[in-house]
This record gives structure tokens, C-alpha cells and sequence, in this order.
């Protein structure tokens, strides 16, 4: 994380070296008091409360892992995430048969192409990646509806129980979805593809300048988004026993929200994925509070729309 | 034929004509009906309003993503206020787009914010709005008598939901086309610091723009929930694609400044006709996806801003054989 952070820094012109800025210690203030409140909530330690906060949680949080990719690399949101993990499913399922790590990697290459294609078209041509992916998700949802006749594949054999399962007491999904916020933390910060895309973002000329074609970062910010989406869909394939369409419904707006609840700048060019994390964490422990003090799951999606909606207002001040 | 096409406004219509010359070669006499008349001036009355306020901020150099949640939470509201009097229920619905429509444009102009994750918050707390106002249910129109005033034909084949919409559009091209207030909107589109400097209030024009996409959206979303007798919180509903869809086939530029409702309309027809036609035909649903996700995509890689130079690039290759380019200017 500081090394991505001081790369978009020095790009910037203003070099800094410190690790915590105040808005960061605000931040961690927040989830710790966040963190009381549930803990003095009765019930929220319950263990099946919080497995299910967790299991729930995780879903979400590959594709918001993977949503950071395209925030960061200059292009605001996808609005095809959730399509991309609902085909991703069914490319799962119907893949099964071939043995399970096979059919993983289709899945997940097959998740990273559909992605990158779209990240081509943006990158290469310039073209509006909001009208792109929202092009791409009629697209993926239309041609997926006529190959599938509209109806979902249900898993027969026992191959994808592997991803059912839980470690002990913590939940499967959840060690997928850390494991992949570390994957995808460790490609940004470490790998030359990772600063490309964070640079991509905050200035694409100076990559540019630099001899790189925005582009290549831009498909490959795409193909990672991708990538993350078909863990997430593997994922819930294997725990609902189907590929559906209807899996995934709404996920690039729970994504994209946990995002920028973490602090990640909707104008790309600055974040990480652990940012992500604290966003996903404030946001399902925010919303597990709500449920256990007794308001019913409709103030959940009010709550998450105002705190969207005040985080991006509160990025003003730390966008000048 | 050409220079038809070059028309931003023209061009919609022209596909519309070659869609149904297409329809009608495929289906004849089961496509060419009343019938099918009456519903693609249906799915005009539903679908019209949404896009005109998505495109009426597409013409300022924004994008609100909030129409989507807004259309419902209006539906919602006029189905909640006006259980007695219809007309509360559509004010109510109509003050709350444009209390919408202004918060998010001031918040968009004073601090300088990008509308998508402005309008992205919105979006969600409308949709949250929606649930809380109707407890996460769907919740029926107690008077049975509204939804036929709605929907039946009034003059010819165009009902009175019809025939608001197309109020909305006429007044919308003339106030852009014809009145100070719709060339200080195009110019704050085209060029913000330009028009600033010629003397365009670019900010209030923002916001005005912001506000009236709401009331458009709020007042299609209450007829269109008064003509199903019903609301429902629908999650996120899909109406962001078709609106954004008819909007760029209706010519609006997505870099602002260019395009005008008369476009619109026509984007919003070709939409319409297109399901419509395709009931008829009785063709699957989701053909209706493919092709609008497909004329999007097509649209979205026609609007790329180096398309041309990449084009070039590629004309270069083939006519020099192996020409190897450096590193490419900006």
C-alpha cells in the first residue's frame, strides 16, 4: 500500500512519504467506534450472526475487490460486473464436469476475457466506459438468456464441494474473499502492471509519456476485475448448487459502494484494495447492527445509499 | 441520404423507417397493426420520460444516474399520497424528482464533484427511499378507476399517459431550440468555461437541468405506476440501460452540448418499436436485450475519442506492409 500510494503522489507533483494522512486515522476511528457499537449490540456475537454477516459479506466483496481495478484505473464503475458473474456461473457449472480446478480456471479466464474485450474497447478507443459496460451487461444478460433458454443449471455431482466448504469455524467464502483482497492488493502495489493501472488513472499522460499505452493497463484492469467477479461467482455456484442469471442481480452498485465507503477516489488514480476491505467491513457490519437492533432489512439499503452518498461528498475536500 | 445520416436529429428516425421497413418484411400484416400502434406508444409513454431527463443532463456534460432510482421512488409516493385525490399523489411524486434533482445538482456545482458518484448516491438512496416508504412491499392503488383513464385511447390511438409524454417532449424542444434558456444549456454542455465566459450562468443551468430531469422522471415514473395500479421498491431497476440507450441513438453526444429532445423522441420510438415489434413476432425477450445492449456498444465504439486515429493507424499498417509505429502523440 505505500508504494502505490507514493506512486500516485509523486505523479502528482507532491511527494509524500507519510503513511497515515488525518483522513486515514478518521477512518480507522470510525470502524473502531463502529466496531464498539456492534460488539455492545446483544446478539451480534452470536456465532451464527456473524457467520452469516461474513458469508454474506464475501460475496460481494470479490467483485468490490475487483471493482477496485477499474476505480483506481480511471473508470469510475462497471455496471456489468454483476452480469459477467452471473454468466461466470453458468460457465461454471456447465464446465463441471471437466473436474473442479479445471473448470475454476475456465471460469476465471473466462470471467477475465469478457472483462478485458470491454476494457479493450475503453482503453483503446477511448470510448465512455459507462456506456460500454452498460451495453456489455445487455449483451452478456441477452446472449446468455438464448444459450441457457432462459433457465438455470443446477450442479449434479460433488465436484464443486470443495468451495462449500469451511475452515473450522470460519466461513469458506470469506477466506476466498480475503484471499483474493490479498492477491489483488499484491498485484497493485508489487507488479509493474499494478502501477501501471494506478497511474493510468491518476495520469495517463505522464504513462504515456512514459512509454507505456494506457490501453494495456486499462485491459488489464478490466481482465483482473474480471477475474475477481468469477471467484465471487464460483462461489455462489457451488453454495447455491446452480448457475442462474438471476445470481448477482445488483452486486456492481453493493461493490462499487464498498469502494467508495473505503476511500477509494471515484476519480481513480488513488485507493487500494485493503481500503475496499475497511469499506465492505463498515458496510456489513453497519448493516448486521441495523438488523439486530430491530429495524427490517428496508433501512438497509436507505442507510447504504446516504452513507454513499456522504462519502463522495466528503471526497470534495480531499480532491482539492 | 448521407447527409440525413450526418443529421444527429435525423438519424434515429431514418433507423426507425428502416426498422419497420425490416419488421414489416418480416411479419407483414401481424407487425402493421393497431395493435402493435397502441404498444410502442405505451412503451414511449414509460420509457419516454426517463430518457428525456437522463438526456437532458447528458446535454449539460453530466450524467444522472439517479433517474433510475428515482422513477420508482416516484411511482411509490404517487401511489402512497394519492390514494384519494390522483393529483396530490402526482405532485407529491413530481416536488419529490425535482427536491432530488436540486440537491444533487448543487452538490454536483458547489463542490465540484462528478456527477456519476453523486448521482450513484442518489441512486441508492432513492431506491432506499423506496423501500422504507412502502416497507419493503409491494402496495396496490386503492382506486380502481385511474389506471383506465391512464391507458385507454383518448385521441386515436394515444392515451393520455401518451400524450403527457409527448407535452413534456414538445416543450422540451422548443425551450432547447428556441429560448435563451435551452442555448445556455447547450453552450454550458459544449464548452463550460467558454459559456462562463460569454456570460452563461453554467452553474445554475447545471442545477436547472439536474432539477428538471428529476420532475420528467418523477411524473413518468407516477403515470406509469397509476397505470399498473401498483408500486413496488424494484431493485435497482433495469430502466438505466434503455434510457441511456435511447438517449445516445436519439444523437445526444455523451461529451455534452450537442443533441436535442426532438432526437430523443426518436431514439425512445426506435426502442419502443423495436419491443413492440418483437412481441408481435413473438420473438424471445431477450432479442430485445441483444439488440439494444448491441446498438449501444456499437454507439458507445462510434462516440471512442481516438476510434479515428486508431482507424487511421490500421489504414497506415495495411498500405505500408510492416510499418512499425513508435511511440503514438497524444
Amino acid at each position: 500500500m505505500p508504494n502505490a500510494i507514493s506512486l500516485s503522489r509523486s505523479s502528482t507533483g507532491t511527494p509524500t512519504q507519510r503513511r497515515f494522512e488525518p483522513t486515514q486515522y478518521a477512518r480507522i476511528a470510525i470502524v473502531l467506534a463502529l466496531a464498539a457499537f456492534a460488539l455492545t449490540t446483544p446478539g451480534f456475537l452470536t456465532e451464527a450472526s456473524l457467520r452469516s454477516l461474513l458469508s454474506a459479506m464475501s460475496f460481494v466483496g470479490c467483485v468490490a475487490v475487483g471493482m477496485t481495478f477499474i476505480t483506481i484505473s480511471g473508470n469510475i464503475m462497471s455496471f456489468s460486473l454483476g452480469a459477467s458473474l452471473a454468466a461466470s456461473t453458468i460457465v461454471f457449472v456447465a464446465t463441471l464436469p471437466l473436474g473442479t480446478w479445471t473448470s475454476f480456471t475456465i471460469t476465471l479466464l473466462f470471467g477475465a476475457a469478457l472483462n478485458a474485450l470491454q476494457g479493450w474497447v475503453i482503453g483503446y478507443l477511448r470510448a465512455n466506459p459507462i456506456i460500454v459496460s452498460m451495453a456489455a451487461f445487455s449483451l452478456i444478460i441477452g446472449i446468455m438468456s438464448v444459450i441457457t433458454d432462459g433457465n438455470g443449471l443446477y450442479i449434479m455431482g460433488t465436484e464443486a464441494v470443495i468451495f462449500k466448504r469451511n475452515m473450522g469455524p470460519v466461513p469458506g467464502p470469506l477466506i476466498a474473499f480475503l484471499a483474493c483482497a490479498v492477491v489483488g492488493q499484491l498485484i497493485l502495489s508489487f507488479t509493474n502492471i499494478g502501477r501501471t493501472i494506478m497511474l493510468s488513472g491518476s495520469n495517463p499522460s505522464a504513462l504515456l509519456a512514459a512509454g507505456v499505452e494506457p490501453w494495456r493497463s486499462t485491459t488489464w484492469a478490466y481482465s483482473f476485475a474480471g477475474m475477481f467477479t468469477s471467484v465471487a461467482a464460483v462461489l455462489i455456484a457451488s453454495r447455491y448448487g446452480s448457475g442462474d442469471l438471476l445470481h448477482g442481480a445488483g452486486f456492481e452498485y453493493s461493490a462499487i459502494s464498498a469502494v467508495l465507503v473505503g476511500g477509494t477516489m471515484i476519480q481513480g488514480g488513488h485507493g487500494s484494495v485493503v481500503r475496499t476491505v475497511l469499506g465492505m467491513l463498515i458496510i456489513a457490519i453497519l448493516q448486521a447492527i441495523l438488523v439486530l437492533r430491530g429495524f427490517s432489512t428496508q433501512y438497509q439499503h436507505l442507510t447504504l445509499g446516504v452513507v454513499v452518498l456522504i462519502v463522495i461528498v466528503l471526497q470534495w475536500k480531499r480532491s482539492r | 441520404m448521407r447527409s440525413l445520416w450526418n443529421n444527429r436529429t435525423a438519424r434515429p428516425y431514418l433507423l426507425l423507417v428502416i426498422m419497420i421497413a425490416v419488421f414489416s418484411a418480416l411479419g407483414g400484416d401481424t407487425v402493421l397493426t393497431v395493435a402493435t400502434l397502441r404498444s410502442v406508444l405505451q412503451h414511449f409513454a414509460t420509457l419516454g420520460p426517463v430518457a428525456l431527463g437522463l438526456g437532458l443532463t447528458i446535454l449539460a456534460r453530466n450524467f444522472d444516474l439517479s433517474v433510475a432510482g428515482v422513477v420508482g421512488l416516484a411511482g411509490c409516493v404517487a401511489v402512497l399520497a394519492g390514494g384519494t385525490y390522483p393529483v396530490v399523489g402526482v405532485l407529491a411524486a413530481v416536488a419529490i424528482g425535482a427536491i432530488f434533482g436540486i440537491v444533487q445538482g448543487t452538490i454536483i456545482v458547489r463542490m465540484n464533484l462528478s456527477s456519476i458518484g453523486v448521482t450513484l448516491g442518489g441512486l441508492l438512496t432513492a431506491t432506499g427511499l423506496a423501500y422504507v416508504a412502502t416497507g419493503n412491499q409491494e402496495i396496490r392503488l386503492a382506486n380502481a378507476n385511474i389506471p383506465p383513464i391512464m391507458d385507454d385511447p383518448l385521441i386515436g390511438p394515444m392515451s393520455l399517459r401518451f400524450l403527457v409524454t409527448l407535452a413534456m417532449f414538445a416543450v422540451a424542444a422548443i425551450a432547447v431550440a428556441r429560448t435563451r434558456a435551452g442555448r445556455d444549456l447547450l453552450a454550458a454542455g459544449s464548452d463550460p468555461k467558454a459559456a462562463l465566459v460569454a456570460g452563461v450562468p453554467v452553474n445554475r443551468v447545471i442545477i436547472i437541468a439536474f432539477m428538471l430531469a428529476g420532475i420528467c422522471t418523477a411524473l413518468g415514473g407516477a403515470l406509469l405506476s397509476f397505470s399498473l395500479a401498483a408500486a413496488s421498491p424494484l431493485p435497482l431497476s433495469n430502466t438505466l440501460v434503455p434510457a441511456a440507450a435511447a438517449a445516445i441513438i436519439g444523437g445526444v453526444s455523451l461529451r455534452g452540448g450537442r443533441g436535442n429532445p426532438l432526437g430523443i423522441a426518436g431514439g425512445v420510438l426506435v426502442l419502443s418499436a423495436l419491443q413492440s415489434c418483437l412481441t408481435a413476432l413473438r420473438v424471445e425477450p431477450f432479442v430485445q436485450d441483444i439488440v439494444t445492449g448491441g446498438v449501444l456498444f456499437l454507439v458507445g465504439i462510434m462516440d471512442g475519442a481516438e476510434l479515428r486515429r486508431r482507424l487511421n493507424d490500421v489504414y497506415r499498417r495495411a498500405g505500408r506492409g510492416a510499418f512499425r509505429r513508435g511511440a503514438p502523440s497524444a
